[in-house]
């Protein structure tokens, strides 16, 4: 079972993931002031800090065994440990480059992919039926056959998170692209501009808050790649970390790792955000 | 360009435009716009106006009939055309001074002078402080202006404006209709203004033309003096032209 602080903060995640990417098709909603967010923030934190102390006494109360359910103060001296031993940090690594190097290989290819079947009713046509089949097909299902293939390390993992990023980046480039006003494709056509200059120009720039969005969206499915992976086919990483704790029947070990996994989710998510909020400045209101 | 000056600086001749599936649009129009004229052109809503103006910009090429300017060619889009939409269209992401310059810069790397016209257009217009701003930051009024700016920025010989200032309250749309004129007299700019506002078009035009389910039924001479000024709009002769080219909408009525 999952502790509660991790499955809220996930759930947290996966609700802002969602919002942001409603919130995103309509540029026109201006970015929240600093100063109303703060007490908010503040709340968030109390309530983290008073369901890890529910957890602590509820465990110490009742006895659970730290087999099934470790108390945080233990699952916090494990995390200590094993950072500061330095047994942790190369599956850190190992979790972060999988899911970056996923995330740049699949996301590049989405966006490209989706760039081609905006610009192109036939590549549509065509190749639009074999992605849909390609997304359909459960690839946390494929990763055996990965393993196989590419043998047992990063690269099954890495192909497996870049096919999961691929997705949600080549529906959205495309859904942005194909929604540009049409006044203003008129407006370039009216100014003689090239099919690569209204591509670059006009509909990257004008989907790109569409674009990152689904950047954000396979940020967070890029993590769950990655560690599902390494559960699969990898002797590094959180994921192979929570697996080898499970054989050892350490489960303060396996909650450190979530625990480092839910970080990472955050930070990462956390750093979409702050590019968004950087490179779509223009789009907002009165800023 | 070999120009005859006996001949419109833009000639519409029997121009027929239908959407498939449905009525003609245009249905037939013969019009004129001498060089340098203020053309208006007025109508009901869906009476075929946007469509007819974009035959003239060449965005749209008719059935039958033909467009051509005064060299003889067709009329096509491209640079030597300004056009303004109802609704701004600036790119949001791109400095107002980088909006204005968009013609320029998708022809070419823009030179000093290039920006020294953007800035000299932005001050005319009342925004000299705005070029480093986006458009979010801009009222509507603000935002109109710099379409208009960078409508003018190649100082086009034909200026097409398809109800530009139709969004805005009244005392911003005068403005904005003064500093229309003041460019377009400036410059010798021939305009094609199409609005469905009659003293819109009175107050702007040298012509109004009016427009009524896809056949042209007047173009009307406007006889008032020329610089135009708001307080005309009270004055009698205003009231009647406006009355003249109510009567020919008003009589098309089914």
């Amino acid at each position: 079972m999952k502790p509660t602080a991790i499955k809220a903060a996930s759930q947290a995640a996966n609700n802002a993931a969602a919002k942001a990417a409603t919130k995103a098709a309509d540029p026109a909603i201006p970015q929240a002031i600093p100063h109303a967010t703060i007490k908010p923030r503040l709340l968030a934190l109390a309530l983290l800090v008073l369901l890890l102390a529910a957890w602590e006494i509820t465990v110490r109360q009742v006895g659970i065994s730290a087999l099934v359910l470790p108390a945080p103060s233990a699952v916090a001296k494990t995390l200590w440990t094993s950072l500061a031993t330095g047994y942790l940090w190369p599956h850190i690594g190992a979790t972060l480059a999988e899911m970056l190097l996923g995330l740049a290989i699949g996301g590049a290819a989405g966006l490209g992919i989706g760039v081609a079947l905006a610009e192109s009713a036939l590549l549509d046509r065509v190749l639009k039926p074999y992605v849909i089949v390609s997304q359909v097909v459960p690839k946390l299902a494929l990763a055996p056959l990965f393993v196989l293939w590419f043998g047992f390390g990063m690269a099954p993992t890495v192909v497996m998170t870049a096919l999961i990023c691929f997705f949600p980046l080549m529906e959205n480039t495309l859904t942005a692209l194909r929604q540009v006003d049409p006044n203003r494709l008129q407006l370039f056509r009216m100014l003689g501009a090239s099919r690569t200059q209204t591509l670059l120009r006009l509909k990257l720039p004008a989907g790109l808050p569409g674009i990152l969005a689904g950047l954000r969206v396979a940020l967070v499915l890029a993590l769950v790649g990655a560690v599902v992976g390494e559960f699969i086919g990898a002797s590094r990483g959180l994921g192979a970390v929570i697996i080898a704790a499970q054989g050892m029947m350490d489960t303060p070990l396996m909650f450190a790792a979530l625990t480092a996994i839910a970080v990472i989710g955050l930070l990462g998510y956390q750093a979409t955000l702050l590019l968004e909020r950087r490179l779509l400045r223009p789009y907002a209101d009165q800023s | 360009m070999i120009a005859d000056p006996s001949r419109p600086f833009l000639h519409i001749e029997g121009a027929v435009y239908t959407y498939p599936g449905r009525a003609p649009i245009v249905n037939g129009i013969d019009w004129r716009l001498q060089a340098g004229g203020f053309h208006c052109l007025v109508g009901r809503s869906g009476c075929g106006k946007t469509t007819l103006l974009k035959l003239a910009a060449g965005l749209l090429t008719p059935q039958s009939g033909r467009v051509v300017l005064q060299d003889g060619t067709p009329a096509a889009p491209g640079p030597q055309l300004g056009y303004v939409f109802q609704a701004p269209t600036l790119l949001e992401w791109q400095r107002v001074i980088d909006n204005v310059l968009l013609p320029v810069s998708l022809q070419r790397r823009p030179l000093p002078e290039d920006l020294e016209r953007a800035h000299g257009l932005l001050a005319m217009l009342g925004l000299a402080d705005h070029a480093q701003h986006y458009p979010r930051q801009l009222s509507g009024g603000q935002q109109s202006r710099v379409a208009l700016a960078r409508a003018l920025i190649l100082e086009p010989a034909l200026l097409l404006l398809d109800e530009p200032f139709a969004a805005l309250d009244a005392i911003t749309r005068g403005e904005l209709q003064d500093d229309l004129l003041r460019m377009c007299r400036l410059r010798n700019t021939t305009v094609l203004f199409v609005t469905h506002d009659i003293s819109e078009a009175v107050y702007l035009g040298d012509r109004v033309a009016v427009m009524h389910q896809g056949r042209m039924l007047a173009d009307l001479p406007v006889d008032l003096p020329a610089p135009r000024t708001q307080a005309m709009r009270h004055g009698a002769a205003f009231n009647a032209a406006c009355a003249e080219v109510f009567e020919f909408m008003n009589g098309a009525r089914p």
